[in-house]
């Protein structure tokens, strides 16, 4: 094992289990003011009136009347408001805030609040709605000759619901107005450049006006990649009105109820086949965006380009569209995107090949991608593709192949099993040209006279090592001992703009830029010496350009696979589905500690069997989210998967440190067609075509004697 | 803030309840969980009155501030009911909750209650104007409301120390461990000179309350096992009928179907 991959403890340990650290809830009330939201009750109304209690001295009413700027919160089309407008587009929406210095008084004065609504008639469904924010579509090849030239044409549509990020801790931020005039916000957040840039807009100042630091975060997902911007500038904007802090800190059903999740989607694969060999895919992919467009764009994006999975497809047209309805907007969630459109691709190839009688593991052997071959929107697989390596590591670990010819002879008992197996990439970074004409990272280390080193640069932890494995990047480049490199929460006013903290970029990309500048400042040492180096970002020279306009070109640098089973068992007196064994070959390039990277593995893992077993949440007719609360919303405990094995295969990445490629991301991505592929199986070779799949679902397969 | 009185006796105990409008509090795993910050709180969590387990000649006397964590250390604890109980929550949960409270908390997802009512349990109530003891089946008259006086103790739960050789039970929750049964199904079998004498089924979590029919058990009582695999389908039909389900985080009809096979799988263990 690489020295680098050695475990060590980490940065963030003592203080977290020692109770030490301080989360945005946690910071001392006095002098504060709490801001608690006034949500809309209709999916879509007018607001004619708000009727506010007499308020005593000391406390505030704020609403989009009070923003000096523009009361649009920067994301991709700048639709989601501050505090609404004229109308409210989904229940939830933020109305007004008040604000106090006692937290019980400004709930009951919040309750008293009552508003005038002209109701309007709302979109709920995603069957029915009828306006997109986005409509991409991009081809290869010739589909329609393909189509017509195809000895069977297959039609399926296969559907994923919400998912809930369930961090640990809520949606919490917080802001001080400073002496100097600037405004700080800080809170519980991946991304301190993005609600920066939101702050400029909304407050109507330049970058000298405002400052935003990270808080300890307890978890994020994605979760706190656009909502943060949200809740900073309420925040911000009631502590300009007010000239005091102001916090906000949500309870667990506000928190369910009213922030981002993951799209539910829609995807209908029609796919023909020639001589036992897919020949076409042509795919419609349609995401719940909800209200507004927040992150909507770039997770469609991310969906249609994995729309083909890791097969070679010659011919496909892929469109893809994020559907407005009158729902909670749905934004980031590990994976952002691709979990969805790589269940639709790996269930479709498992039917395919039931129905050509042929084992669904060969039919997909049949159609990898390989080195050197075109990608769907006509880049290329640089580097090599690990795939049969990893698929033969699993089936050793798994005894695959005999379980599935042995769960394939007729079962009669009460208990009937299955298993199932999934392939998958994650692409590394942003899509497309991203890296390179959005966000232009630049990171800085600051060598002090004592000889420590400080990292200079906006990633912050949410529970993934960044803190500690950004640390080992350069106490190693160095040759220093891991205790004399600093990285602390960032704060804008102290950090250049490495990127936000996302898309499973933070190591490769960053950590890259890290292990340059470490190698600058080791060139250059100088002992006693206050020195600092800079290193920004380019993109690699192998790469393909991109244009999103036509998805053209190397939407991905390089690629992290992974190949996972799942092993399940269903009672058939009550549906209910356990879990045997999960396994799963993950090649992330080389690991910056195993720890940690196994960590990311079984928690992504876990999360995806969640995602398509018992995680559950559902907006109702009018609109309203049910089951907000962690005794509906269930994810799994740890004796739901009794047994989780993780392997790492290593396929080391040149451009990243040391080798290191994308990580957080992937385990989660293939989770559920390697679960629901055992589940087809136990039940007896139905065809299955949603997730989530829960007891019930299962019970009404049996009830009908096994017909999906 | 939380507002209570810890007393240091039962005597205390029920001089406060009689005096004072208060929860009676043991474990408070849901009363946590439903915070009301105008509620008083009579903790009686940990008198040792009330957390004792004993046994007389006809039944097991389970105090009311019993955790589940002690009924399932404790031999004398019939393995129907610690298989129900084990299924409670998680470690933690069991290690604070507590028989009184399961019962007292009225719900017909109380893990514990079907056990008792398929074994005919009883509860003995007391106040300071005396005590009585009732069957757990009378006890209850619907969601969430039951038959303690605003002056009452739940202070025991009498089980019948024999007849509980044979039984079944089954949990289906949303997941493997903290979850809040969805259905249970308790059942208890039991036959003197090849006769049933006992062939209790009690339904959980599927209605207001927790079901049982006598009058459909009566079907099988005195009937050889012979007679009852004839009665069967007749048995199964008419608990068809009598299940009337409430729809809640999954659908009335899931859960009747549920019962019904469960129904039938417990009477295939016993033999029928």
């Amino acid at each position: 094992m690489d020295t680098i991959s050695q475990s060590v403890v980490r940065k963030d340990h003592g203080d977290k289990v020692s109770g030490r650290s301080l989360y945005t809830g946690d910071y001392a009330p006095e002098g504060m003011l709490f801001g608690k939201l006034l949500r809309a009750e209709l999916a879509r109304a007018r607001v004619l009136r708000v009727h506010v209690p007499a308020l005593p001295e000391g406390y505030y009413y704020v609403d989009a009347k009070d923003i000096p700027g523009d009361n649009n919160v920067n994301m991709v089309l700048d639709d989601s408001p501050v505090f609404c407008r004229e109308t409210v587009e989904y229940i939830g929406e933020a109305i007004a805030m008040l604000c106090g210095p006692d937290e019980e008084t400004v709930g009951r004065l919040l309750s008293a609040c009552r508003v005038d609504y002209e109701k309007l008639e709302p979109v709920i469904r995603l069957d029915e709605a009828h306006e997109s924010f986005f409509d991409y579509t991009y081809s290869q090849g010739d589909t329609e000759k393909a189509f017509a030239e195809a000895d069977k044409i297959y039609d399926e549509q296969f559907e994923t619901g919400y998912q809930e990020h369930a961090y640990l801790e809520t949606q919490a931020m917080t802001a001080e107005p400073e002496a100097d005039g600037r405004m700080f916000v800080h809170g519980s957040l991946q991304c301190v450049y993005y609600v920066r840039n939101a702050l400029q807009r909304v407050l109507g100042c330049g970058p000298e006006g405002v400052h935003v630091m990270q808080d300890v975060t307890g978890g994020a997902f994605g979760g706190k990649e656009d909502y943060p911007s949200v809740l900073g500038c309420q925040v911000a904007v009631a502590a300009l009105k007010c000239g005091k802090p102001v916090r906000c800190v949500f309870d667990r059903r506000e928190d369910m109820a009213c922030s981002p999740k993951r799209h539910p989607s829609r995807c209908r694969y029609r796919v023909s086949v020639k001589d036992g060999r897919v020949t076409a895919m042509d795919v419609d992919i349609r995401f719940n965006a909800g209200a507004y467009s927040t992150l909507s764009a770039v997770v469609l994006q991310r969906g249609m380009i994995s729309a083909p999975g890791v097969y070679q497809i010659p011919n496909t047209r892929i469109r893809g569209r994020a559907m407005k309805t009158n729902t909670v907007p749905c934004g980031a969630f590990r994976g952002f995107g691709a979990p969805q459109t790589f269940f639709a691709v790996e269930m479709m190839m498992d039917h395919i090949a039931r129905d050509l009688g042929v084992d669904a593991l060969t039919f997909k052997q049949a159609h990898l991608s390989r080195q050197g071959d075109i990608t769907s929107t006509g880049g290329r697989y640089h580097f090599p593709v690990p795939l049969p390596d990893m698929i033969r590591e699993t089936e050793a670990l798994c005894d695959y192949r005999r379980k599935k010819e042995e769960y394939q002879k007729p079962q009669t008992g009460r208990f009937r099993r299955g298993i199932g197996m999934s392939l998958q990439f994650h692409g590394g970074g942003f899509t497309g040209s991203g890296e390179q004409d959005i966000i232009k990272a630049v990171v800085r280390l600051r060598k002090e006279r004592d000889g420590t080193v400080e990292i200079l640069a906006a990633s912050g932890e949410i529970g993934q090592g960044v803190r500690t494995t950004f640390s080992k990047i350069v106490a190693q480049e160095l040759g220093l001992p891991l205790e004399r490199i600093i990285f602390e929460y960032p704060d804008t006013a102290l950090v250049p703009d490495s990127g936000p903290t996302v898309a499973s970029r933070s190591i490769m990309v960053v950590g890259e830029l890290l292990r340059r500048a470490a190698v600058k400042l080791r060139e250059r040492w100088a002992d006693g010496e206050v020195q600092e180096v800079e290193e920004r970002y380019r993109a690699p020279d192998f790469m393909i350009p991109f244009t999103i306009d036509h998805f053209a070109g190397d939407a991905y640098a390089t690629y992290s696979w992974a190949v996972m089973t799942a092993e399940v068992e269903v009672d058939t007196l009550t549906g209910m589905i356990r879990v045997l064994d999960a396994c799963g070959s993950f090649d992330v390039g080389t690991p910056i500690d195993r720890n940690i990277v196994m960590g990311q593995m079984e928690g992504g893992f876990l999360q995806g069997i969640g995602y398509a077993s018992c995680e559950k949440i559902a907006s109702d007719g009018t609109g309203r989210i049910r089951g907000a609360s962690f005794s509906d919303y269930l994810i799994p405990t740890a004796m739901d998967v009794p047994q989780l094995r993780c392997m790492l295969h290593v396929e080391s990445y040149p451009d990243g440190p040391y080798g290191a490629k994308a990580a957080g991301e992937l385990p989660l991505v293939g989770a559920p067609a390697a679960f629901l592929e055992a589940v087809e199986q136990a039940l007896g070779g139905v065809s299955l075509s949603h997730v989530p799949f829960t007891a019930e679902d299962a019970f009404s397969v049996l009830m009908k004697g096994g017909e999906g | 803030m939380v507002n209570g009185y810890v007393p240091a006796s039962l005597q205390e105990a029920l001089e406060i309840r009689a005096g004072q409008d208060v929860i009676p509090y043991a474990g408070g795993t849901d009363l946590m969980v439903k915070r009301r910050p105008d509620a008083q709180y009579l903790f009686i969590g940990r008198l040792p009155e009330l957390r004792q387990i004993t046994e007389d000649e006809n039944y097991i006397h389970i105090g009311a501030a019993v955790t589940f964590t002690e009924a399932l250390a404790d031999p004398r604890v019939p393995a129907l009911m610690k298989a129900a109980v084990s299924r409670i929550g998680a470690p933690a949960i069991r290690n604070a909750g507590t028989f009184g409270g399961n019962v007292g908390n009225a719900s017909a997802k109380a893990d514990s209650v079907p056990v008792e009512v398929a074994a005919d349990a009883k509860l003995r109530l007391i106040s300071l104007r005396g005590e009585r003891v009732v069957e757990i089946e009378s006890f209850y008259h619907g969601h969430g409301t039951h038959d303690l006086g605003p002056d009452e103790l739940i202070a025991e739960i009498l089980l019948p120390r024999t007849g509980l050789d044979h039984w079944y039970y089954e949990k289906v929750g949303g997941r493997s461990a903290l979850a809040i049964s969805r259905i249970s199904f308790a059942s208890v079998f039991d036959m003197q000179e090849d006769r049933i004498t006992k062939a209790a089924a009690a339904f959980g979590a599927v209605s207001d309350t927790v079901l049982r029919f006598r009058d459909l058990e009566a079907m099988l009582i005195g009937r050889s096992v012979a007679e009852a695999k004839d009665m069967k389908p007749a048995y199964l039909r008419a608990y068809d009928e009598r299940l009337q389900l409430t729809e809640g985080r999954v659908s009335a009809q899931y859960r009747k179907r549920v019962c019904l096979n469960l129904l039938e799988d417990s009477l295939r263990t016993f033999g029928i």
